[in-house]
C-alpha cells in the first residue's frame, strides 16, 4: 500500500515535465499511456495476467475544481523526490531511524545522487552459564586430591559484540533492485570466559581459569553488481563478490557461514524461481569469538553450490529447494592449532594423520505451509571420499544421510511444534565406508536452537581425544575438534532427535518458548573405539529448555532473550561421563540485542 | 506408541532411504581371537616356525638388497635364534635423530643386541588382546602423545624403554634356563622393526630386525614410513601376524590410536621364501642370550615359561605369578624385614584386592571393547625386596619388570633417607637431589615428608613442566629439552646408565642402580632400585599410620588403570593410601600442582560408576 502511494506521488511530479513535451513512448511499460478522461483505461500487469478493466467515474465539477496547469511559482522547490517531506518542513533528528534518515538508505547521500548509504549497528551482549563434563588436566591438577578424571564443570562466558554494517547502494531503491551495493560489516568482540579446571580455556594449564580475549572481525565485505533485469517484473541476475553470508537451506543444517565467495544469483518467473550458483572459500575463524579472522587468511576449503528455490511448489504457500553442494577440503598438509593452543586440524583423534576429503551434498529442502499446518523439511545425502579418515586409519567412501522435519500449527497465540531429526551414524569405524553424516558448517535453527543444551553446548569426549560429541551451536553428533575450525568427520555416532515445543505469544512484548527433545545416538561403536570401552548405550537423554523473549518496544530494536536448558542424561551419557555428583548439566543464556 | 518405538519406525524409514543411497555397515568379529585356547600348551613357536620366520625375513632383505640381523624370541623373551646375514653390519649406532648428545645417544652397540631388544619389545608389549610393536613403543615414550602434537602431555609409557634391563633382578638370563621373563640387552626398543608373532591367535613371540644401521625412534609419526627394518620384520612375521582386530591401530588411549606398522608393501613373497639351509649368513652366538642355534619357544603359562598359576587365595582369584624351575613361586607372599614392616597377610590382602579390581576394570589397550584390564601387581618392602607378585593371566610381559620398577620408584623417593641415598651415588646422579629440592620447593626435600607416586615423579621427570607444554623448563629429574631425547631422559637413565652399558658388554650381573662403570660388586649401592625405577603412573608408596612401610606397583593395561588398581587395592585391603596431607598433589612446584593418581573415566565394565577414587 505504501509503495502504491509513493508511486502515485512520483508520477505527479514526473508528469509535469512530460506534459510539456512529447508523449512518452507507449511501449514503456512502466508508464501508463496518455488517455482521455472517460475513456476505458486498460491496466496491465507485466506478465501473463488478464488486463483489468477500469472506467474512471465522471468528474463532478461541483465538488472538485478542474486541475490547473502547473505554474512555476506554485510549485515548491525540493532537492529531490525523496525530500518532499523535508520540503514541507518535516525534519527529523539524524539518529532517528524510524523516519526518513539518510543513514538508513531512505534518502540519497546528496541531492540529485542515486547513491544511498545504509548504516546499521547491532550490539549483542551475551551472558552464559553452563555445566559440562570437564576433565582434570592430566599433567597438573587444579586442586589437590583430584584423583579421578573428571573435575568441576561450571563455566561461564560473557561476550559483547558490536556489529556495524555499512552499505553503499547505487540505484533507485524504491522502484527496482539497486544497481550496485558495496557493503562492509566489521564486528568488534570482547569475551571473557571462566572455568573451574585448568586446561579448559588454554592448553597450557598455567594460564589459569579466566580468559579475556577480543577480536575485530570482518563479517561482510562484498560488492553486489546487478547484472541485468530479465523481465518486466524485475527478475534479475546479480553477482556478489567478497565476504558474504550464505545459507545452504532454510534452517542452516549444512552450510551457514560468512565465507569469501562469488555468488551468481537471481530470480525468474516473477520471483517464483530463485537460484544461486556460488563458489565459497571458508575464512579462518577466531577461536573465542567464532568470528572471521582475516589475519589468518582463507582455509583450503572450497564449496561449490548450485541451488534453486521454487515458490508455491508443490502447493501454494510452500517453497521447495533442490541443492547440490560440493565441498572440497585440502587441509591435509599440516596442523592447525586454535588460539588457545589446542590442535584442531587434523583433530587430535585416531591416528591424527592429516587428511583431505571431498563431499557432494544432494539436498531437498522445503518450507512453508499446507493450509494451517506449517512444515519445514530437510533431506540430504552426503556422498564422497575421505582420503584418510584418522579414526578409520584408512581411505573411506562417504555415504551418509540426514533428514529433519518440523511440523507446527498455530492456535491463536500459541504455536505448537513437533520436530524430528535423523543423522546417519557409522556402525563400523574401520571399514571402507564412512556412514556418519556431517555438515560443512552447520548453524541449525532447530529444536530450540541455542536455547537447547544439546545444540548450544559442546560436550568434550573426555578421554576419547580432542573432539566433542556435537559442536557449539550445532546439532550433529559429528565428533569434530571444533565446528568452526575443524574438518568434517564422517565416522561418527549419528543422532536421532525427537522433540516437541511450543511458542506462546503472551503479549506483543513477551514470548515464551519451550522445547523438550529426546536424543539418542544411532550407533555408539565409534565412541566405544575412541574411549576403548564397551560401546555405550545409545541414549543421550532428554533436553528440556524454556526461553523467554522480551521486546519492550514491540520491535527488533531491543530484544532480550533468556533461556535455561538442562540435559537429563540417559544411560549412554552416564556410561561416558560423571553426570551425577557435581550437579545437573545445564545451559543458561541471557542475550540482549540492541539494533540501530 | 512409546517414544522408542516411534524412533524405531522413523529409523527404519530413514535407513530404507539410506540403503537406497548405498549406505551400509559391517560389524567386526567380537570374540577374542585365541579364545578359549589362549593358554593352550600347543601355542608356542617350534624350531621350524623360527626357521620360517627367519627365512621370510631374509627373503625380503634380499629382495631389498639389504643385509639384516634378525632375532626371534618367544613371549617370555627367550631368544630362539639370531641370524646375521652375510654383510650385515656388526654394530649399529644409537641415535634418536634429535641431534642431541648424551645418554645413549651416539653409543655403538652390537646389531645382535639391537635385534634382540626389538624382538623382545614386539613380544613383551603385546598380548592376546593387543598387538603392539617397537613402532608403538616409539609413539608412547616421547615428549608429547602423540609425538608432534604440541601441548599434549607426554607418551603414556614415558620411560618404559628403560625396563627389562640386563641387570634386572626380576628378569632372568640364560642361567635360569627357559624361565621368563628374560632381560633385554638394551631395554625396550622404540626403533621400528620389532613385531609380535602369533599362532592360533595367541601371542607366541616376537621378531626383531635391524638392517638400516641406526637404532633410533620415529620422530614423525604422521607420515607413512617405508622402514627397511620394519618391512623385513613384516615379511618375517608373515603367517604369524596378529588377528586384525587386536592390532594397535584399533586400540586407543585418550582417543589416539596406536601405530603398529606403517607399511606392509613387501618386495618379496614370503610364501616363496628361500629354504632356511640356503640362507646367506649364519646363526650367531650372543653371550648371555642365545647360542648359534635355533630352538623352540616355550608355551606361555606352562611352568617352563616362568609364568604359571598362583596358588592359594591368589590362585583362587585366577592369579598367575612367576615360578621357578620347580614350579614354585619366585616371589611368594612374604613379610617385610624389620620392625613395623608389612605383614604377609597385608601383602596378601593387597594383592588379592588388586586381583579383584583388575577384572572389573575397563582395559585401555585391549580388544575386543569391554575387555577386562590385565595387570601385574607387586608389593615391595622398604628395602625394595619383592614381597609378592601376582598377575592376571594375559597381562603383557613387560609389566612384570615395570610393576617392580614402579613400586621401587615410588619407594625410593618417598623414603625418609631418599636424599641421602641418592646423594651418595656417583655423579651425575647425586646432583638431582639439590635440583629436585630447589625446583619443587617446600615438600621437595626427599626426607620422607612427601608421598611420591610415580605419576607425580613423572610430572617432574619430563623435559617440559608442565608436561608437554612447549617453551617451559624441564622438570628437575629430566634433561633440559635441548639435550633431551628418549635415549637421554635424565635421572631414570643416569641411575642405571653404567650397568646398562656394561650389560651391553656381556656383564650379566644383577643390580642396575648407581653402579660404577666396569667390574663392580653386584647388586650395587642402591638395592631399593635393583632393576631401576619407572617414571610413569602405577607406583604408590604404602603407609601405615603415616609411616612408610613399602610400595605397590601395577602395570599392564592403561596408566590410569594402573593407578586405580594400585590405589583401590591399598584402600580395599584396609591399609589405605598415603595420608592426603602427605601426597605429592599437595605440592605446587613452580606454581603448577602435581598429580598423585588419576583413576580412569568409565573405570569399570558394565557399570556407570565414575570418580571411584574420590575421597579414598
Amino acid at each position: 500500500m505504501r509503495r502504491a502511494v509513493a508511486f502515485a506521488g512520483a508520477l505527479f511530479f514526473a508528469g509535469g515535465a512530460l506534459a510539456q513535451g512529447t508523449p512518452a513512448p507507449s511501449e514503456d511499460v512502466k508508464l501508463p499511456s496518455e488517455k482521455n478522461p472517460g475513456e476505458e483505461v486498460i491496466q496491465r500487469r507485466p506478465g501473463q495476467s488478464e488486463p483489468l478493466q477500469f472506467f474512471p467515474p465522471p468528474v463532478d465539477p461541483r465538488q472538485v475544481p478542474a486541475p490547473a496547469a502547473a505554474q512555476p511559482r506554485e510549485t515548491l522547490p525540493v532537492p529531490d523526490r525523496w525530500r518532499i517531506m523535508q520540503g514541507l518542513g518535516y525534519r527529523h533528528p539524524w539518529y532517528d531511524p524510524y523516519n526518513q534518515n539518510v543513514l538508513k538508505g531512505d534518502l540519497p547521500i546528496s541531492a540529485g545522487s542515486d547513491w544511498f548509504f545504509n548504516l546499521s549497528a547491532v550490539s549483542d551482549t551475551l551472558l552464559e552459564a553452563r555445566r559440562l563434563p570437564t576433565p582434570v588436566p592430566p599433567q597438573a591438577s587444579t586442586r589437590a586430591e583430584s584423583v579421578d578424571s573428571f573435575g568441576r564443570g561450571k563455566q561461564s562466558t560473557f561476550a559483547e559484540t558490536l556489529i556495524v554494517s555499512l552499505s553503499l547502494i547505487k540505484g533507485d531503491t524504491t522502484f527496482r533492485p539497486p544497481d550496485l551495493e558495496l557493503r562492509l560489516t566489521p564486528a568488534f568482540n570482547f569475551n571473557r570466559s571462566t572455568a573451574q579446571e585448568d586446561r579448559v580455556l588454554f592448553a597450557d594449564p598455567r594460564e589459569g581459569r579466566t580468559r579475556d580475549d577480543s577480536h575485530v572481525a570482518l563479517q561482510e565485505a562484498f560488492a553486489d553488481v546487478h547484472l541485468r533485469n530479465v523481465s518486466p517484473r524485475y527478475d534479475f541476475d546479480s553477482i556478489r563478490v567478497g565476504i558474504q553470508p550464505f545459507s545452504s537451506d532454510f534452517r542452516g543444517f549444512v552450510f551457514q557461514d560468512v565465507p569469501f565467495g562469488v555468488r551468481l544469483f537471481g530470480t525468474r518467473d516473477n520471483n517464483r524461481w530463485q537460484y544461486n550458483l556460488g563458489w565459497f572459500r571458508r575464512i579462518e575463524k577466531d577461536t573465542n569469538s567464532g568470528l572471521n579472522d582475516i589475519g589468518k587468511g582463507l582455509r583450503d576449503d572450497d564449496t561449490f553450490v548450485a541451488n534453486a528455490y521454487r515458490q508455491d511448489f508443490p502447493a501454494l504457500g510452500f517453497t521447495s529447494q533442490a541443492t547440490v553442494m560440493f565441498n572440497r577440503n585440502t587441509e591435509g598438509d599440516g596442523q592447525h592449532y586454535d588460539n588457545n593452543g589446542f590442535l584442531v586440524r587434523p583433530a587430535a583423534v585416531g591416528d591424527e594423520r592429516p587428511h583431505n576429503y571431498r563431499v557432494s551434498y544432494l539436498g531437498y529442502n522445503g518450507d512453508g505451509h499446507f493450509g494451517r499446518l506449517n512444515l519445514s523439511v530437510s533431506l540430504y545425502a552426503a556422498l564422497g571420499r575421505d582420503d584418510h579418515n584418522p579414526i578409520a586409519g584408512r581411505p573411506q567412501d562417504i555415504r551418509a544421510g540426514f533428514a529433519a522435519a518440523e511440523l507446527s500449527r498455530d492456535f491463536s497465540w500459541v504455536r505448537v511444534r513437533v520436530n524430528a531429526l535423523l543423522q546417519s551414524g557409522d556402525k563400523d569405524p574401520f571399514d571402507g565406508k564412512a556412514t556418519g553424516f556431517d555438515a560443512i558448517l552447520e548453524n541449525p535453527l532447530f529444536a530450540g536452537a541455542d536455547s537447547s543444551f544439546w545444540v548450544r553446548q559442546a560436550i568434550p569426549l573426555i578421554g576419547g581425544g580432542g573432539v566433542t560429541l556435537s559442536g557449539r551451536n550445532g546439532v550433529l553428533a559429528s565428533l569434530r575438534s571444533s565446528k568452526d575450525e575443524g574438518q568434517s568427520n564422517f565416522v561418527n555416532p549419528g543422532l536421532a532427535l525427537l522433540g516437541a515445543g511450543a511458542d506462546f505469544d503472551l503479549t506483543p512484548q513477551w514470548r515464551l518458548i519451550g522445547n523438550l527433545s529426546y536424543l539418542q545416538f544411532q550407533s555408539t561403536e565409534v565412541l566405544g573405539v575412541l574411549r576403548n570401552q564397551a560401546p555405550p548405550s545409545r541414549s543421550i537423554g532428554w533436553d528440556a529448555s524454556l526461553g523467554v523473549q522480551w521486546r519492550p518496544f514491540m520491535s527488533q530494536n531491543m530484544v532480550l532473550n533468556a533461556s535455561a536448558a538442562v540435559l537429563l542424561p540417559g544411560e549412554g551419557l552416564k556410561q561416558l561421563y560423571d553426570t551425577g555428583p557435581s550437579g545437573p548439566l545445564y545451559s543458561i543464556l541471557a542475550n540482549l540485542l540492541l539494533a540501530f | 506408541m512409546p517414544l522408542e518405538g516411534r524412533f524405531a519406525a522413523a529409523r527404519a524409514l530413514f535407513f530404507l532411504a539410506a540403503a537406497a543411497l548405498g549406505c551400509s555397515g559391517s560389524s567386526h568379529d567380537a570374540s577374542p581371537p585365541c579364545a578359549p585356547n589362549c593358554l593352550s600348551p600347543a601355542n608356542f613357536l617350534s624350531d621350524t616356525d623360527v626357521q620360517r620366520v627367519i627365512s621370510q625375513a631374509v627373503g625380503e632383505a634380499q629382495a631389498r638388497g639389504a643385509a639384516a640381523t634378525i632375532a626371534v624370541v618367544d613371549r617370555v623373551g627367550n631368544v630362539l635364534a639370531v641370524f646375521q646375514m652375510t654383510g650385515a653390519q656388526a654394530n649399529v649406532a644409537i641415535a634418536s635423530g634429535r641431534g642431541v648428545l648424551g645418554g645413549l645417544e651416539g653409543v655403538t652397540v652390537a646389531s645382535t643386541l639391537a635385534a634382540i631388544a626389538k624382538a623382545i619389545t614386539g613380544a613383551y608389549l603385546s598380548s592376546w588382546g593387543n598387538a603392539f610393536s617397537s613402532r608403538t613403543a616409539s609413539q608412547i615414550v616421547q615428549e608429547n602423545f602423540n609425538p608432534g602434537e604440541a601441548q599434549a602431555p607426554s607418551g603414556p609409557l614415558y620411560g618404559v624403554q628403560f625396563s627389562q634391563l640386563s641387570c634386572s633382578d626380576v628378569n632372568t638370563n640364560t642361567t635360569q634356563g627357559s624361565l621368563g621373563p628374560k632381560r633385554s640387552p638394551l631395554g625396550l626398543s622404540a626403533d621400528p622393526g620389532g613385531l609380535p608373532l602369533y599362532k592360533n591367535g595367541a601371542l607366541v613371540g616376537g621378531i626383531g630386525v635391524i638392517a638400516d644401521g641406526v637404532y633410533g625412534i620415529d620422530l614423525n609419526i604422521f607420515d607413512v614410513d617405508q622402514d627397511l627394518d620394519e618391512l623385513i620384520a613384516v615379511a618375517g612375521s608373515s603367517g604369524f601376524s596378529p588377528p586384525e582386530d587386536i592390532r594397535g591401530e584399533r586400540i586407543t588411549a585418550n582417543g589416539h590410536s596406536f601405530r603398529f606398522v606403517d607399511s606392509e608393501s613387501l618386495a618379496s613373497n614370503p610364501a616363496n621364501a628361500p629354504a632356511f639351509g640356503t640362507l646367506p649368513g649364519a646363526l650367531v652366538l650372543v653371550p648371555g642370550y642365545v647360542n648359534a642355534s635355533v630352538s623352540a619357544g616355550v608355551a606361555f603359562g606352562t611352568p617352563a615359561s616362568g609364568y604359571g598359576p598362583a596358588t592359594g587365595t591368589l590362585g583362587a582369584l585366577g592369579g598367575f605369578t612367576l615360578v621357578d624351575a620347580l614350579n614354585l613361586p619366585r616371589f611368594p607372599v612374604s613379610a617385610g624385614v624389620g620392625p613395623g614392616a608389612l605383614l604377609a597377610n597385608e601383602v596378601s590382602r593387597i594383592l588379592e584386592e588388586g586381583l579383584k579390581v583388575a577384572p572389573r576394570s575397563r582395559a585401555q589397550i585391549r580388544r575386543p571393547l569391554g575387555s577386562a584390564a590385565e595387570v601385574s601387581i607387586v608389593v615391595v618392602d622398604l628395602n625394595g625386596d619383592i614381597l609378592g607378585l601376582v598377575r592376571t593371566p594375559d597381562a603383557p610381559v613387560f609389566g612384570t619388570d615395570v610393576a617392580v620398577q614402579k613400586a621401587r620408584g615410588a619407594l625410593l623417593f618417598s623414603l625418609p633417607n631418599a636424599a641421602a641415598l641418592i646423594a651418595a651415588l656417583p655423579a651425575p646422579i647425586a646432583g638431582y637431589v639439590s635440583a629436585f629440592a630447589a625446583f619443587v620447593g617446600p615438600g621437595g626435600a626427599l626426607d620422607g615428608s612427601t608421598a611420591w607416586s610415580t605419576r607425580a615423579l613423572g610430572n617432574l621427570h619430563r623435559p617440559m613442566y608442565p608436561d608437554g607444554i612447549s617453551g617451559t623448563p624441564a622438570g628437575p629429574l629430566s634433561k633440559d629439552f635441548s639435550t633431551w631425547s628418549p635415549f637421554n631422559v635424565g635421572f631414570q637413565l643416569d641411575l642405571v646408565f653404567n650397568q646398562l652399558l656394561d650389560g651391553a658388554n656381556n656383564d650379566t650381573s644383577t643390580g642396575c642402580a648407581g653402579r660404577a662403570a666396569g667390574a663392580d660388586a653386584s647388586p650395587g649401592p642402591l638395592p631399593q632400585a635393583k632393576n631401576g625405577i619407572q617414571i610413569f603412573p602405577g607406583g604408590l608408596p604404602i603407609y601405615r599410620s603415616g609411616t612408610l612401610i613399602g610400595a605397590i606397583g601395577v602395570s599392564g593395561d592403561g596408566v590410569d588403570q594402573d593407578d586405580m588398581v594400585a590405589f583401590l587395592a591399598l584402600w580395599n585391603a584396609g591399609l589405605g593410601n598415603a595420608p592426603s596431607a602427605m601426597r605429592a598433589d599437595q605440592l605446587s612446584p613452580q606454581g603448577t600442582e602435581l598429580r598423585y593418581v588419576q583413576c580412569p573415566q568409565s573405570p569399570f565394565n558394565g557399570s556407570n560408576e565414575q570418580d571411584v577414587c574420590a575421597g579414598l
